[in-house]
């Protein structure tokens, strides 16, 4: 027997099951919460009610939407890649949920006696795991805008192509600059290490550079021109219909919540409450979640204010402005630090 | 447990590496290179070099192997064969195997040459730290600065090539304009904008109606 590496974590295998499980079922019980959440906040801001007819305040509408879903005939287009068709709905959502895998909830507890640690891991590598995940996702929408065999959702997932790989090295350059001031890849210790000030006071072009950049990777208005329905019927899925298509919406949502974790712990002290209030333990994860909605909300209201942008201004502005910006911050702290 | 994971991305990246080189779709064979890619990736990360793991994911699969996709989906026909099948080089099917052939030599000689003792050994025992980004900087920096450097200036001139060739042959901004003027055709007048509509104003370019736009 060859000796392989030992991975071996303070936690059991079955505690790490369980936190895996708990994770995944709160987020995907916030999902459709979110759609519902999305869709009233835009009414408002639109001056209309938004859904208010399935349940009380129009709450059941997810619900609702749900079971319409499932209860679709699963059709494919002639054209399309039958196996690739199936499959890339899946790519989407499985990069989606590992990457959330990496959000801290919280400091290493005791519970009955034993440690836990209120996040799904703490790798060494940090946030390149959130980018590992993020570069496959891109798989999710190219095979699906191919394997339709439309042109609209091919031109979408080009669209998406390009659009990621711009969008990427802005955002993983505006989160070295955190990196940098916090001495630590782990996103568990870049939260300690916010325990003076959080990092979006000294770190404020990074993080405005994170959140733009965020906005293009995550596909949400104003760069979601990769499902830019006025110009594409909607993009890359297009011809999906049924529980392949609620497949994608998740993964966008699922995405919208891992960017925001991810902001939340680079920048806005995660766990951390300001002012010196140091609640118990198990406030931590509702912390978390609270800062997430806040993030959320402010996706939600960008989409509701900003006009789409035009495809070679996306372009341009990825490259020239937010690049050079971003490479700019990397410099300046670099050479604050080291000073 | 690791024994599986090993077998399972052992064959996923020995399969992928076969796909390349035997499908005949080229969108196919570049998937089948992402997934050999992405096994590689887990091989790393079963040897605890997770940084490695997590570069190889995010700058092939994630960068480079976009690029291919993109470029081979815009341009690769559906079920058009690769390259030098098609155009059916016969040098190149003699040299292939050839060299092929050299390259399993020269692999065989080099893992016979060790007498095989890594399979009864234990192999390197494991160092806490090892293969994280830190210890990874350090040799950087430190052990290999020189190679890493010369690595780091020969990207550069490679990027700056890349945006010298580009330009050279299409240009980045001046030509596409002109061609737009070019190929700009002639329309008849009054069927442009409100204004043109409405008779207060001419379309540039536009030529003039038969008779006139007092004429009816």
């Amino acid at each position: 027997m060859i000796a392989f590496a030992n991975v071996s974590y303070f936690e059991p295998w079955w505690i790490q099951i369980i936190k895996g499980l708990v994770i995944f079922g709160v987020a995907f019980a916030i999902l459709p919460l979110l759609t519902i959440y999305e869709r009233k906040l835009l009414g408002r801001f639109q001056g209309r009610y938004g859904p208010n007819r399935v349940g009380p305040f129009g709450l059941m509408q997810p619900l609702a939407e749900i079971i319409k879903f499932a209860t679709k005939e699963p059709s494919r287009p002639t054209t399309s890649v039958g196996y690739l068709y199936r499959i890339a709905p899946m790519i989407a959502i499985l990069t989606a949920v590992a990457a959330l895998a990496l959000v801290p909830f919280g400091d290493v507890q005791h519970i009955f006696g034993r440690r836990v640690g209120l996040y799904g891991i703490d790798v060494s590598i940090g946030p390149l795991y959130v980018f590992a995940f993020a570069g496959i996702s891109f798989y999710g929408v190219m095979l699906g805008g191919w394997a339709s065999g439309s042109k609209y959702s091919f031109l979408g997932a080009m669209r998406g192509a390009a659009q990621l790989i711009s969008y990427e090295v802005s955002q993983g350059l505006a989160l070295v600059g955190v990196i940098i001031t916090a001495g630590t890849l782990s996103l568990t210790g870049i939260v300690h290490a916010q325990g003076g000030m959080w990092y979006f006071i000294p770190q404020l072009a990074g993080f405005l550079v994170f959140m733009v950049a965020s906005f293009a990777e995550t596909n949400r208005a104003p760069f979601d021109l990769i499902e830019a329905d006025a110009e594409l019927v909607a993009g890359y899925f297009t011809e999906y219909g049924g529980t392949s298509f609620v497949a994608y919406l998740f993964a966008e949502y699922m995405n919208m919540m891992v960017v925001s974790g991810i902001a939340v712990t680079m920048f806005f002290g995660g766990w951390l409450l300001p002012f010196g209030i140091h609640p118990p333990g198990w406030v931590d994860p509702l912390v978390v979640i609270a800062k997430m909605m806040a993030f959320v909300t402010f996706f939600i209201w960008v989409r509701a204010t900003l006009p789409r942008l035009r495809y070679d201004q996306l372009m341009a502005f990825g490259w020239k402005v937010l690049l050079p910006l971003a490479t700019l911050n990397l410099l300046v702290t670099a050479i604050v630090v080291v000073s | 447990m690791s024994a599986v994971l090993f077998f399972v991305a052992a064959i996923g990246a020995i399969t992928g590496a076969i796909g390349v080189v035997t499908l005949r779709n080229p969108f196919y064979s570049v998937l089948a290179l992402v997934g050999h890619l992405i096994c590689l990736a887990a091989l790393f990360l079963l040897l605890r070099a997770e940084f490695v793991a997590a570069a190889q994911v995010v700058v092939y699969a994630g960068a480079v192997m976009v690029l291919y996709v993109f470029v081979v989906a815009y341009i690769g026909g559906g079920e058009e064969t690769t390259g030098f099948a098609a155009r059916g080089a016969g040098a190149l099917r003699v040299v292939g195997p050839l060299f092929a052939l050299a390259l399993a030599v020269e692999l065989c000689i080099a893992m016979l040459g060790s007498a095989l003792k890594g399979i009864s050994g234990k192999g390197a025992p494991y160092v806490a730290g090892f293969g994280s980004p830190r210890q990874i900087g350090q040799l950087f920096l430190t052990k290999y600065l020189f190679p890493f450097e010369v690595a780091s200036l020969l990207l550069l001139v490679a990027a700056v090539g890349a945006v010298l060739l580009a330009r050279r042959q299409r240009g980045l901004e001046g030509p596409d304009q002109q061609l737009e003027v070019m190929i700009r055709a002639p329309r008849p007048a009054y069927t442009g904008t409100m204004a043109e509509a409405a008779g207060s104003a001419r379309a540039a370019g536009a030529t003039e109606p038969v008779g006139g736009p007092g004429a009816t």
